[in-house]
């Protein structure tokens, strides 16, 4: 299921909002129960994992909960030992925490990673002649796990740190982690963005509605206007490299990036549309990446909700555990404030990539686009105070907005080359794309004319690229288009739509000779 | 709250602390920095910064950062 497909757009989700609003109370239950039908009907039937995963982090929350009353109950007591009794209940409360993460990782496991795992081992068993092989199992992964699996270790991790109380209502925590526009592709929201909004049941409103529908709309767009025109470039760069030359490779690894951000953050644009007719304020998964300085910037504004999630709960958790946080203090002495915490951060974020990348998939492919964003960052992280004496010395502003949009240039130079590796069907083939943009130096025009492209279609998504570019340019200056179009007037607000929904139906990539590009984070 | 700016500057020089309120909002401070300073806070004041509390609404600021660390020290 793909959120850009009319059934979604014109059937599901007009249908939902509307029973949802005619109901004149307990709206959340509906909303519940609608959640629920459409992970049944689009998740292929495999709810009952979703449905574990909920029921396994309430009850584990509220056990916790217990354990937490029972320790202020003890310590009430008059002869009470404060130490024993501390240690007694945390023990407890570790050993729920642990076994509910374990249930949840272990699906997770399961679902995505047994046959790379088998495939490994039994490519080592071969090496050392051992007459055993592991049997491979299809299984098809429950829909959106990655996203929603997360989500449940956040609440259930955030409650056993006395961040987020745990909830009484088994609706509420089902409702956080069902929503039918997030259950499929995220943003992997944390219990306190989006359990209250949902659980208020509270009716749409006009004005939400508008907003939504417009936000919808753009998302639209960028699906039909670049990406399904983008993607046959894509795939005929990808599948025939060695018949390119370099540049061209180049501009594919351009194309790819352009056509993963517009699926991406496009999708997200109806996701955070579809909450917000509801008033569910879902939060922003992109900010203008490719505004970034560098990479570790931009890893900040893309995939916004799995980057802090790592941060929270992979990243600081490793290199502020106290034998880091040791060696941190004791080379900090040593070697001054930027490079002293540099190995413990440094460990940690190692961790986070590597995990980064099996988090997208079980491949090598994946694991080398993780390693090469670690060295990426790690390596900008080292290499930071040298630049800065070094433009210090050459009296270069760094604030100059001609130095920005090379910075930007730069990073963007650097991102590509990530996502080519991210794309590219084996390590064998991504290693072979790259040298084969720095040994074949040369550009053939016509070898772009033969990749399922004419000149119209080039127009098209350079003009919506550029269309693009302006909106996020001016969100960037905290001008908000959508917003600020939903204040206008009624018929002003129809002219645009009209012309809007003509553009999307005139220039947009229908019927023989396009391959509607299927939805690239849900598989992930 | 001196010492404690003290710290700040020691550490990244390039910021007005007493005004500034988007400090991890608006990357003055980066992860490294971070560690640097949580481990140095720690010494300083004799309080154990949880990692939980390390999130941006408590970080944000001097201000804030102040707030976290006389709120750890009645802990």
């Amino acid at each position: 299921m793909s959120y850009f497909k009319s059934i979604y757009l014109f059937v599901i989700l007009p249908i939902i909002a509307l029973i949802y609003n005619l109901i004149p109370k307990k709206r959340q239950w509906f909303l519940l129960l609608a959640n629920f039908v459409v992970f049944y009907i689009m998740g292929k039937f495999r709810l009952i994992f979703l449905v574990l995963s909920i029921i396994s982090v309430y009850f584990s929350a509220r056990f916790i909960k217990k354990a937490e009353d029972k320790k202020e109950e003890l310590l009430k007591k008059k002869d009470a030992d404060k130490k024993v009794i501390n240690e007694k209940i945390k023990k407890k409360k570790k050993l729920i925490l642990v076994l509910c993460l374990l249930f949840n990782v272990a699906f997770l496991v399961v679902f995505k990673y047994l046959n790379f795992f088998s495939t490994n081992i039994n490519l080592l068993l071969n090496v050392f002649n051992v007459n055993y092989q592991f049997k491979m199992i299809h299984l098809i992964a429950p829909m959106g796990i990655s996203f929603y699996t997360l989500s449940a270790i956040s609440y259930i991790v955030d409650v056993y740190n006395g961040k987020v109380e745990a909830e009484k209502s088994f609706i509420k925590v089902s409702l956080f982690l069902s929503f039918f526009p997030q259950i499929m592709e995220g943003p992997i929201a944390r219990f306190k963005d989006t359990a209250d909004d949902l659980y208020s049941g509270k009716k749409i409103e006009h004005n939400n509605f508008i907003l939504g529908y417009q936000r919808i709309m753009y998302g639209f767009f960028k699906k039909k206007l670049i990406v399904d025109r983008i993607n046959p470039l894509v795939s005929s760069i990808f599948n025939n490299y060695a018949s390119y030359n370099g540049l061209t490779i180049f501009m594919g690894a351009i194309a790819y990036t352009v056509m993963l951000y517009m699926e991406f953050s496009g999708t997200m644009d109806v996701v955070v549309g579809s909450g917000q007719i509801f008033g569910i304020n879902i939060p922003e998964n992109f900010r203008q990446p490719f505004f970034s300085k560098n990479v570790s910037e931009f890893w900040t504004r893309w995939h916004i909700s799995l980057g802090t999630w790592f941060k929270d709960y992979i990243y600081y958790p490793i290199s502020l555990s106290k034998p880091l946080k040791k060696l941190t203090v004791k080379l900090r002495h040593k070697l001054g404030n930027h490079y002293g915490p540099l190995i413990s951060g440094s460990i940690a974020l190692f961790v986070v990539w590597f995990l980064n990348g099996l988090w997208h998939g079980a491949g090598y492919t994946f694991l080398l686009f993780g390693l090469y964003h670690f060295i990426m960052i790690a390596g900008g992280n080292f290499m930071g105070p040298v630049f800065v004496k070094l433009t210090d010395k050459l009296h270069i502003n760094r604030e100059n907005i001609v130095y920005r949009v090379l910075q930007s240039i730069k990073m963007s130079l650097f991102v590509f080359i990530g996502e080519m590796i991210f794309r590219a069907d084996t390590v064998k083939d991504a290693l072979g794309m790259f040298k084969g943009i720095f040994t074949r130096f040369s550009f053939n025009f016509s070898e772009l004319s033969i990749m399922g492209l004419d000149i119209y279609d080039y127009v098209v998504i350079v003009l919506s690229v550029i269309f693009v570019f302006v909106i996020s340019l001016l969100k960037e200056k905290n001008i908000d288009v959508n917003d600020k179009l939903s204040k206008k007037k009624l018929w002003i607000r129809w002219i645009i739509y009209y012309a809007f929904i003509l553009m999307i139906c005139i220039f947009g990539a229908y019927g023989p000779g396009y391959e509607p590009l299927d939805p690239i984070y849900a598989d992930f | 709250m001196e010492k404690l700016i003290e710290i700040l500057e020691d550490l990244q020089p390039e910021v007005d602390y007493e005004t500034n309120e988007e400090l991890i909002d608006g990357r003055y401070l980066d992860s490294l920095t971070i560690l640097s300073l949580v481990s140095e806070i720690e010494d300083e004041f004799d309080v154990e910064i949880p990692t939980v509390e390390i999130i941006p609404d408590n970080f944000n600021s001097a201000k804030k950062i102040w707030a976290l660390i006389e709120r750890l020290k009645e802990e």
